[in-house]
């Protein structure tokens, strides 16, 4: 560390404590929604490794109707799987409708979703091109893919669409178009080889079972699966390069990391290096994640990757990326130099020693007070309960954080200035966000492990506005999933793109947030299509648009 | 006729050299506590020069052995853990648990080639100067060895060729990565080793360090013991000798408070004694004179007689006036008075003064004349009291830094009393006033010698 970076890190947790109020409010509306979800891990003192690594959540618009509904993913009790008769109640994932008004309906039954298993996290992309996202639940043991028939309801295709007879323990997953053909394809993280029947005793007491931390076991490799464009996918794992029987993956996020307009992978990895897998435009991936510098610490260690997110938070128009890692390990903020390689910002940007004792899951960049900068919140929670008797500044539930951006590179963190209890500590594991009451602001989305959802509706205080902008392929895949938007004012350049995956197993809503603070609107808007096509609207005024591939800007 | 009495002198006793007011001078500290600094200084930056090179031994030591081999095992321990990866790759392969052929492998053999060669080319250079050149020679064989090896059984691999493939995994491959291991870990062994070592002789390096500082601030304390005592001592000494001195001064002031009241109590005598007296005579002869008829040769024979009363009177107001203060001093200097003094000493002595002059004369300031003839007449009476002898010498020189004033008997000497007389203590005082030095003697053939040397920075202080 220079001592650059140490003073630009005591600055910014200087002004960290400054204790500036925010211009926007959370409050917690999980109640008022009537959302009422408790994930249940199964766990029954066996202390299996996947009972404390979940769950995922998402908001998508499952119906169409333009407004965000929400799918919280649940496990299960293990009876069904180690015959030892200990399943207690049978718990589904959670489809929630979106009433309109604030509250949103279970419609889990009705949409055909009540399937149990052992759910860990959720990709949504319409990987048909049909108009209706479709979902692919990760799980121990079998994924599942759920095709959304437009009528409300979702058919488990897992068989027919060829992603049968794989049991794994599966994590993060994203839909993204690698070869650039229109279709959405399929990239699937796993963590270790697990099973109940192979479960490994651990201890940190010598006397008691706890959680394995994932040294005890062998790797598994993420899976990438082409889409034929037939309804079924052909696995393309070793083809293209992505095998690799040595990673304990959890995040997944898409980028492009050399600007060539070919979608690359950052994927997350527990305990062994990070991948940075560079699309070679020809189906494979090359990985470059130690040339680029993201493999490891800065001092070389290999880190305890959790969740991911990509994004240009310094309006550079470069996309940085976001880790979370295990406690005493601070999160990352790799920054893009002009040589394709990174360098962890976290310390200097204020990041790093405000996350040092925080074992962190989801995490996601997004404008929440809609500033024109991208904020940085990352959800956190320990993996063991007992840990507080291990290491007494570390504890169980724990407190996310919620990084304001400065515009210079620094962040503070204003979760407990952000209300709503927001800043109450948590087992959280999962976060998205998507802007449920369409007020033009993400709301956020956290599920915690054996633990509640909690829903926080986000209020704007000081009259910021943005440009909220939907695109629709028609070349290019549906979703516009890898699409890259800009826009333009007399501040600079803010680029957003549309991304499935990242945070940690949870998908966040499709539609890109442009924060124009107190202007009306932004002189200039361009759009960058996966299919290689670009457009550009001038003096687009802040609101919601709708913008179809090659057609014009709506609003809407 | 009446006495005037002279100023009476205690014999003179001190034997040593006195200096300027006879006193023994103490000798100044600052030589002494200059050289314990010294001392001090020298200590400190010798000890300070040995602790820096200790400390650059040690961080020699830490730098090229410790920090060098510590950063070498982390990456062999990277060595380690790829090589280890190969091997759980290897068994990956053979498992055959993975739904895809060998060759899916081929991505991240190549990943963990390019770390390991990384890793490798990172040790070379962190390696331990006392590496064997053989042992990174063999890796490096080894190595390329393995890759050919696999190179040859990914060949196979896609030529369909899975079984033979895996044969030769088992046969060769997995064989060459546990050479390698074992390679590996046997370094990291000889690392651990050396580290021992290296640490053993800094624990050594401490010691002496730490035995050689209690040492350090054991000299110190002794110094700094030493020095204090002598601060002590020294001050204690001068503590006594002011003391003394203001005894002395008090001594002084008294006597001469006594002196003043016996030189009036003196004159007084003389005016009522001899002066009224004589007055009164006078009067009675010149009143009996002017009943008596007219006499001639009466009246003549009457004032012859009061004539030589006159004379005599005259004759002893000037004694008194010269005893008080020699005027001649002012009117005819000090060699004239010295001239005119002698003879009357012997006269009314009868010792015999033998006087001597040599040098330059030069003329000298009145100040310093009055003590210079104070002083001798205060060591020829004290001869005249004490020392028995019926001869007196008495040199004048001049001398170009100084004038030396020596009055000399023959007689008994100081004798080897310690007591300071008025004479003794005014003699002194008169030195101190013109920077002088007065020294008192015994002299070898016996006798006494009373010695002021006034230098020429005393006279030009008074003129």
């Amino acid at each position: 560390m220079t001592r650059r970076t140490l003073l630009g890190g005591a600055a910014a947790r200087a002004l960290a404590g400054s204790g500036a109020s925010p211009d926007f409010r959370l409050t917690d509306v999980t109640g008022a929604a009537g959302i009422q979800f408790r994930h249940n891990s199964g766990a029954f003192g066996a202390k299996y490794l996947p009972e404390t690594m979940g769950p995922g959540c998402a908001f998508f618009d499952y119906d169409a109707d333009g407004w965000l509904d929400i799918l919280l993913v649940n496990g299960m009790g293990w009876g069904g799987l180690d015959n030892a008769g200990h399943r207690r109640e049978r718990t589904t994932m959670r489809l929630y409708r979106n009433n309109r008004n604030g509250t949103f309906t279970d419609v889990t039954e009705r949409a055909g979703l009540a399937v149990e298993m052992y759910g860990m996290g959720v990709a949504i992309g319409d990987y048909n091109n049909d108009g209706f996202p479709d979902l692919l639940v990760t799980a121990v043991g079998q994924n599942r893919l759920f095709q959304n028939n437009g009528r409300g309801r979702f058919l488990d295709v897992t068989e027919k669409a060829g992603l049968g007879g794989r049991s794994a323990f599966s994590t993060s997953a994203m839909w993204f178009d690698f070869d650039r053909d229109g279709l959405l394809d399929l990239l699937v993280c796993n963590y270790v080889k697990w099973s109940a029947a192979h479960d490994v005793f651990c201890s940190v007491d010598g006397k008691r079972k706890s959680y394995c931390t994932p040294e005890a076991y062998h790797g598994e490799t993420c899976w990438l699966f082409r889409n034929r464009g037939n309804g079924t996918f052909e696995d393309v794992t070793a083809k293209s390069g992505i095998f690799d029987s040595s990673s304990k993956s959890l995040g997944v996020a898409l980028l492009d990391y050399d600007r060539d307009g070919w979608p690359d992978l950052l994927i997350a990895n527990d305990t062994q290096p990070n991948k940075l897998y560079h699309n070679l435009r020809n189906g494979t991936f090359e990985d470059v994640a130690v040339r680029a510098g993201v493999a490891f610490s800065d001092d070389g260690k290999a880190r305890a990757g959790m969740g991911v997110d990509t994004a240009d938070f310094d309006n550079s128009g470069a996309e940085s990326i976001a880790i979370t890692n295990f406690d005493n390990e601070m999160m990352a903020l790799y920054r893009p130099g002009r040589d394709g390689t990174y360098k962890d910002a976290a310390q200097a940007g204020g990041v790093g020693q405000a996350s040092r004792a925080s074992l962190g899951f989801g995490c996601a960049f997004l404008d929440i007070d809609l500033d024109g900068r991208l904020d940085l919140v990352a959800v956190n929670g320990h993996i063991d309960e007992t840990v507080r008797r291990i290491h007494g500044n570390v504890g169980y539930a724990q407190a996310p954080h919620l990084f304001l951006n400065d515009g210079k590179g620094g962040f503070r963190d204003v979760a407990a200035q952000a209300g709503g209890g927001f800043a109450s500590p948590k087992v959280a594991r999962g976060l998205a966000y998507g802007d449920f009451d369409r007020d033009g602001s993400p709301d956020l989305l956290i599920t915690t492990n054996q633990g509640a959802a909690y829903l926080y509706r986000n209020q704007q205080l000081s009259g910021n506005r943005g440009v909220r902008l939907h695109l629709t392929g028609t070349k290019s895949n549906r979703d516009a999933i890898g699409a890259v938007a800009r826009v333009f004012a007399p501040e600079g350049a803010q680029s957003r793109r549309v991304k499935s995956g990242s945070s940690y197993l949870s998908q966040s809503e499709l539609t890109l947030t442009f924060g124009l603070g107190k202007r009306d609107a932004a002189s200039r808007l361009v759009i960058e299509w996966p299919s290689g096509a670009v457009q550009e609207f001038k003096n687009v005024r802040a609101g919601s648009y709708q913008c179809t591939e090659g057609q014009g800007l709506t609003a809407g | 006729m009446p006495h005037l009495a002279p100023v009476t002198v205690a014999p003179p006793t001190v034997l040593v050299s006195l200096h300027k007011s006879g006193m023994p001078q103490p000798r100044s500290p600052t030589v002494r506590l200059v050289a314990g600094l010294a001392i001090t200084l020298s200590a400190v930056a010798l000890y300070s020069g040995y602790t820096v090179r200790q400390l650059h031994g040690l961080e020699r030591l830490q730098g090229g052995i410790i920090d060098r081999n510590r950063a070498d095992s982390l990456l062999l321990l990277r060595i380690q853990n790829n090589l280890n990866s190969l091997g759980l790759a290897m068994r990956d392969m053979l498992e055959g648990s993975e739904p895809y052929p060998l060759t899916a492998w081929q991505g991240q053999f190549r990943r963990i080639r390019t770390d390991l060669e990384d890793a490798i080319a990172r040790e070379a250079q962190s390696s331990p100067l006392d590496r064997d050149a053989d042992q990174r020679k063999y890796l490096s064989d080894s190595l390329g060895q393995f890759w050919d090896a696999l190179d040859r059984i990914f060949g196979l691999a896609q030529s369909g060729q899975e079984a033979e493939a895996r044969t030769l995994i088992r046969l060769s491959l997995q064989a060459r990565q546990e050479a390698l291991s074992t390679a590996v870990a046997r370094l990291l062994v000889q690392n651990n080793e050396s580290e021992q070592q290296a640490g053993a002789r800094i624990r050594g390096v401490y010691a002496g360090v730490e035995r050689n500082v209690y040492l350090f601030v054991a000299a110190m304390l002794v110094l700094i013991l030493l020095t204090s005592l002598y601060l002590v001592h020294y001050n204690r000494r001068l503590f006594e000798e002011v003391a003394v001195l203001s005894a002395r001064r008090s001594e002084l002031a008294q006597q001469l408070i006594a002196m003043q009241e016996n030189t009036f109590r003196s004159i007084s005598r003389d005016l009522h004694d001899d002066f009224g007296q004589i007055l009164t005579a006078v009067g009675a002869m010149l009143q009996r004179t002017s009943r008596r008829p007219a006499d001639p040769d009466s009246l003549g024979a009457d004032l012859r007689e009061v004539q030589e009363i006159v004379q005599s009177t005259l004759d002893k107001v000037r004694a008194l006036s010269h005893a008080l203060h020699p005027v001649i001093l002012d009117e005819i200097g000090f060699e004239g008075a010295l001239d005119q003094y002698l003879p009357g000493f012997q006269k009314q002595t009868g010792i015999e003064v033998h006087y001597e002059k040599s040098g330059a004369a030069c003329e000298l300031d009145r100040a310093v004349a009055i003590h210079l003839y104070r002083v001798m007449q205060e060591a020829l009476n004290n001869i005249a009291k004490h020392s028995q002898s019926n001869r007196a010498e008495v040199r004048l020189r001049f001398l170009p830094e100084a004038v030396v004033l020596e009055v000399e008997d023959h007689g008994v000497g100081f004798g080897r009393s310690h007591a300071y007389g008025m004479g003794l203590v005014s003699m002194r005082e008169r030195a101190d006033l013109v920077n002088g030095r007065l020294d008192l003697e015994n002299c070898s053939s016996g006798g006494a010698l009373v010695r002021l040397t006034v230098p020429a920075t005393g006279q030009e202080a008074h003129a």
